[in-house]
């Protein structure tokens, strides 16, 4: 390969780690504390407040107006200046100067107005919110978290079940419940949650960061369950016209949805919901379903989130066993022409209307993103047991002392200097080559981590720097092939060439086995040691990167065979 | 060949002699420690809410019947049991409003002595805490507030006042001002949770003494890491061995496979053999601490076998041991360096961190050693005898 498409490379990889740290490194330095603590309020919460924000700029602005109808458009509210503009386009108006009377005069109603405004206070939170969720965790060790307690809801398992249950049992049940939790809560191994059993049927868990409570619902209550059911279209437009004549009739005591009584045996009152701009289930309006189920979603086998390549909505592709293709199959194949609804954990999803019959494949729309893939990995998991019910909810601090962590935190970096002293003063010139690498090694490492919402705590940060010492050995064992090449003899170009041609495959071996070790723990070890593993094998990915290729890179461009160039490398003899 | 090759074919029955004892020494201490000294990442432990607050009143009852005193909703009741039934008693925070207003109206009941500490402080602040309702003695039973004056306990002086109990981890629940913190703290041999709630208690009262504190919640926790996903992860471990075994055998020589995974087991036991020996905290740490150093043994081994490999195609008519001896000299510069730059990331956080983390850098520090030792004299003794072994079957079968 020409040196250009080498560099080339380089700056490739470079790039990828500045787009993957930069949601750290936005959060941690421009997002102001205020609006992280927005952001990890449930969806209500952060709704609440941007009508709240909203209600109150209005009522600024219609003062401003009252008092001075010529006066400028405060900073605070130039953004509005952009939508007023499209407005007056739309209404085939000249766009005005500027003030506050002719900014009003930009928006249709005051209501048009509220929602810019709405909007402009939601999509800053709720845009901090997904940031969150690309950036560097501190721990529960460093910073602490949310600690949630479970109940199991023994009630509603021995309604299930039939029977009561023994105590003995249902500790059984609730550590086979923590069990997919952990799974559930911490799929690449890297969030360090702590999970554990409390007395005999209760479940503590704790989540590092500020965790936003709805996400916690997701992995927990979320039964998971999602059903394709057929809609009967005339029952359910009596339904609705039922509940609208009586509202009152419509929900029970605790919320749910009344089954009234003219609906015959094996219909169901169900409410089909949509989410708002928000996140938040909205109530569309009644659908009466078949009791009757089309398809269990334990059938499914995988499900992918993917976009729609017409409408652009977020759907999901749903992949059925051989099972489950041939039950549907048969299912969809008698109700060509009905309209089948997709039943999520009691909700209605989203309505389709059946136009031929249906095997393996199935995509269906009207989830959101997060809430497709949430369903994915819930659905990938097993069912909990005995279920379980939030009891308590609260932040708690971190574990260790500020003292511990000063500490910890200056060893780890006394550390890394020493290291790249050591390299200096031992290979001169080529040692500043390899500190380069394990530079370009941890960037490497942390945006990778990032990436995967990795939790740093003051282990894992050891563990990282000890990754970091014990990657200098790539470029340890080059130089030294180098030097030997060197003793007997060659010139420098020579001995590059033949120090990294014979070491080549010594880091390559040495590696490969390690990362195997890795691989196996990071598929079959618990979420501790996947986490380990999974930064060991970016570790080693990255090291051999920054060895084989970076610093080979460097050594190439910049050493000659030039009378009086000499190349820095230590003492050769 | 100027330099001097190392003997450590030579010295391998002294090593093996050297590694067999540790070994045993090691083995021994983990069957007469009774398994490793846990910490509360694997065992149970307690698990306690307490809140700093100050006494305001103190309840006594001398009477003949039973009494006990409960809170519910800011409101003070007191049920007397006796054998012509029960009588209760309200007390409300709306009529009573402050500690010696409600002292006054608890020492109008037959038999009950109240004694306000803190006079002013209001009885809505009340605090309900573990062992509500309580039943009342001649002893003094002490009714904790909510502390309204601002001045706050520090999390580290409750760190502090619990430091005598060992390896306990001290949090702050919901906001600084609270005063509310959550302890645990591992199960020894013997503790039972009434033991450990009064040792808690009893650390905390010798501090707190002005303050005064209340127990929110105490509570039995399990480990963190249950049973299944501990020999889940050894089976791992187990797995991940056979495929280095595979991947090895293809890449180099039956010979050199076993004897890296020999000497990579001899490290795993010989650093479970140093935490049991000077009974280090096992907790999740540790775990990465064991598998990191089946990362950088494997690493030392499979770089010095490199060389043998490639030497044995050199020096073909040389035996065995001196390829080996040359090999592990060749490398030798490799192997120091490579455990210098290891160490010097580690050795600052074996002295100045403390915990878990400092136990972490001082295995990963021992293990760095053995890895060493064993890459240079363990793994390099048996390729010499197992080459050597199959080497001679070989032959006996051309004989025969």
């Amino acid at each position: 390969m020409k040196k250009r498409d080498r560099l080339i490379i380089v700056l490739l990889v470079l790039l990828m780690c500045g787009y993957f740290l930069y949601p750290t490194i936005k959060w941690y330095t421009a997002v102001p504390q205020e609006t992280k603590d927005l952001a990890s309020g449930s969806n209500e919460q952060i709704r609440e407040y941007a009508r709240g924000q909203a209600t109150r700029d209005l009522r600024t602005i219609k003062d401003l107006v009252a008092s001075d109808a010529e006066a400028a458009v405060p900073a605070e509210f130039v953004y509005l200046e952009k939508t007023a503009k499209t407005n007056y386009k739309a209404m085939k108006k000249d766009v005005p100067s500027w003030n506050i009377t002719t900014l009003c005069a930009g928006f249709y109603t005051e209501k048009d107005m509220f929602d810019t405004i709405e909007q402009h206070y939601r999509t800053t939170i709720v845009g901090v919110k997904t940031l969150s969720d690309n950036v560097l965790q501190l721990g529960l060790d460093l910073k602490g978290g949310m600690s949630i307690l479970l109940d199991a809801d023994t009630a509603a398992y021995e309604e299930k079940a039939g029977k009561s249950a023994s105590d003995a049992e249902i500790k059984t049940l609730v550590n086979q419940d923590i069990e997919i939790l952990q799974t559930r809560i911490d799929q690449f191994g890297v969030s360090e949650p702590e999970i554990r059993l409390q007395g005999d049927d209760q479940i503590l868990i704790e989540i590092p960061g500020a965790t936003d409570p709805e996400r916690v619902n997701t992995f927990l209550q979320g039964k998971g369950s999602l059903l394709f059911q057929i809609v009967d279209e005339t029952l359910s437009t009596k339904l609705n016209e039922y509940f609208t004549e009586n509202p009152s009739e419509a929900y029970t005591d605790t919320g749910a949805i009344k089954q009234p009584d003219f609906l015959p045996a094996g219909k169901i009152a169900a409410g089909y919901y949509t989410k708002d701009s928000y996140g938040i289930d909205e109530l569309q309006r009644f659908v009466v379903i078949d009791s009757e189920i089309g398809l269990d979603g334990i059938h499914l086998e995988s499900a992918q989130t993917g976009t729609n390549g017409i409408t652009g909505q977020p759907v999901v592709n749903f992949h059925l066993d051989a099972v489950g293709g041939d039950a549907f199959y048969k299912f969809t194949s008698t109700h060509v022409g009905d309209a089948m609804a997709v039943v999520m954990d009691g909700k209605v999803k989203s309505i389709a209307t059946i136009n031929e019959p249906i095997r393996q494949d199935v995509q269906i729309s009207g989830f959101s993103a997060d809430e497709a893939s949430a369903l994915a990995i819930v659905l990938r998991t097993a069912a909990l047991p005995i279920e379980l019910i939030v009891s308590s909810q609260q932040s708690v601090g971190a574990t260790l002392g500020e003292d511990a962590v000063a500490a910890g935190l200056e060893a780890i970096l006394i550390g890394l200097v020493l290291v790249v002293l050591f390299m200096v003063i031992y290979y001169g010139a080529s040692g500043l080559v390899a500190d380069l690498a394990l530079v370009f090694n941890l960037l490497i490492m942390l945006s990778v981590l990032s990436a995967l919402h990795f939790t740093l705590t003051l282990t894992s940060i050891a563990g990282l720097i000890l990754t970091l010492g014990m990657a200098v050995d790539a470029n340890v064992i080059i130089y030294e092939r180098i030097r030997e090449e060197l003793r007997l003899g060659k010139s420098s170009q020579a001995s590059i060439r033949a120090g990294f041609g014979k070491a080549f495959w010594t880091i390559m071996d040495a590696n490969i086995t390690t990362i195997i070790a890795a691989l196996v723990l990071s598929q079959l070890g618990s979420s501790s040691v996947k986490g380990f593993a999974n930064t060991l094998a970016i570790g080693i990915i990255s090291s051999l990167f920054t060895s084989l290729f970076v610093s080979h890179l460097i050594f190439d461009a910049t050493v000659t065979d030039k009378e009086g160039a000499k190349l820095h490398i230590g003492r050769v003899k | 060949m100027a330099k001097k090759n190392l003997p450590v074919i030579k010295v391998r029955f002294i090593a093996l002699t050297v590694s067999i004892v540790l070994l045993l020494v090691g083995m021994f201490s983990i069957f007469f420690n009774g398994g490793f000294n846990t910490g509360i990442d694997f065992e149970s432990g307690l698990s306690q809410r307490i809140q700093i607050a100050p006494v305001g009143l103190e309840v006594s009852y001398d009477g003949d019947a039973s009494a006990t005193l409960a809170l519910d909703n800011s409101t003070i009741t007191i049920t007397t049991r006796d054998d012509s039934g029960a009588e209760v008693k309200s007390f409300p925070s709306s009529t009573y409003a402050t500690a010696s207003e409600l002292a006054d109206g608890l020492n109008a009941l037959d038999g009950v002595t109240a004694t306000a500490v803190d006079g002013s402080l209001k009885t809505a602040d009340i605090l309900s805490g573990y062992g509500f309702p309580a039943t009342l003695s001649s002893d003094k039973t002490s009714l904790n507030f909510e502390n309204s004056t601002g001045d706050t306990v520090s999390i580290d002086e409750v760190r502090e006042a619990l430091s005598a109990l060992g390896n306990v981890q001290v949090q702050t629940v919901g906001s600084d001002a609270s005063q509310v913190f959550q302890v645990r703290l591992s199960t020894n041999d013997g503790d039972t949770q009434a033991s450990m709630e009064e040792a808690v208690s009893e650390n905390l009262a010798n501090t707190f003494t002005d303050e005064g504190f209340v127990v929110l919640e105490s509570n039995f926790i399990g480990p963190k890491y249950s049973q299944t996903l501990v020999s889940g992860s050894i089976l791992a471990v187990l797995i991940a061995m056979v495929l280095i075994l595979l991947y090895v055998w293809i890449r180099f020589r039956i010979a050199y496979a076993l004897s890296s995974i020999i000497a990579l087991t001899h490290d795993v036991l010989m650093l479970l053999g140093f935490i049991a020996l000077f009974k280090f905290e096992v907790s999740s740490t540790t775990i990465a601490a064991v598998l990191t150093i089946i990362g950088y043994s494997l690493n030392a081994t499979i770089v010095i076998f490199d060389r043998v490999r490639e030497n044995s195609e050199l020096m073909k008519n040389k035996p065995m041991q001196e390829v080996i001896e040359h090999s592990v000299t060749q490398t030798l510069s490799r192997t120091i360096l490579s455990s210098l730059t290891t160490v010097l990331a580690v050795l600052p956080l074996a002295i100045l961190a403390t915990g878990s983390i400092q136990l972490f850098a001082i295995e990963m520090i021992f293990g760095i050693v053995i890895g060493t030792y064993s890459s240079n004299f363990i793994a390099p003794s048996f390729l010499y005898w197992i080459s050597n072994g199959l080497a001679n079957k070989k032959k006996k079968k051309a004989i025969k």
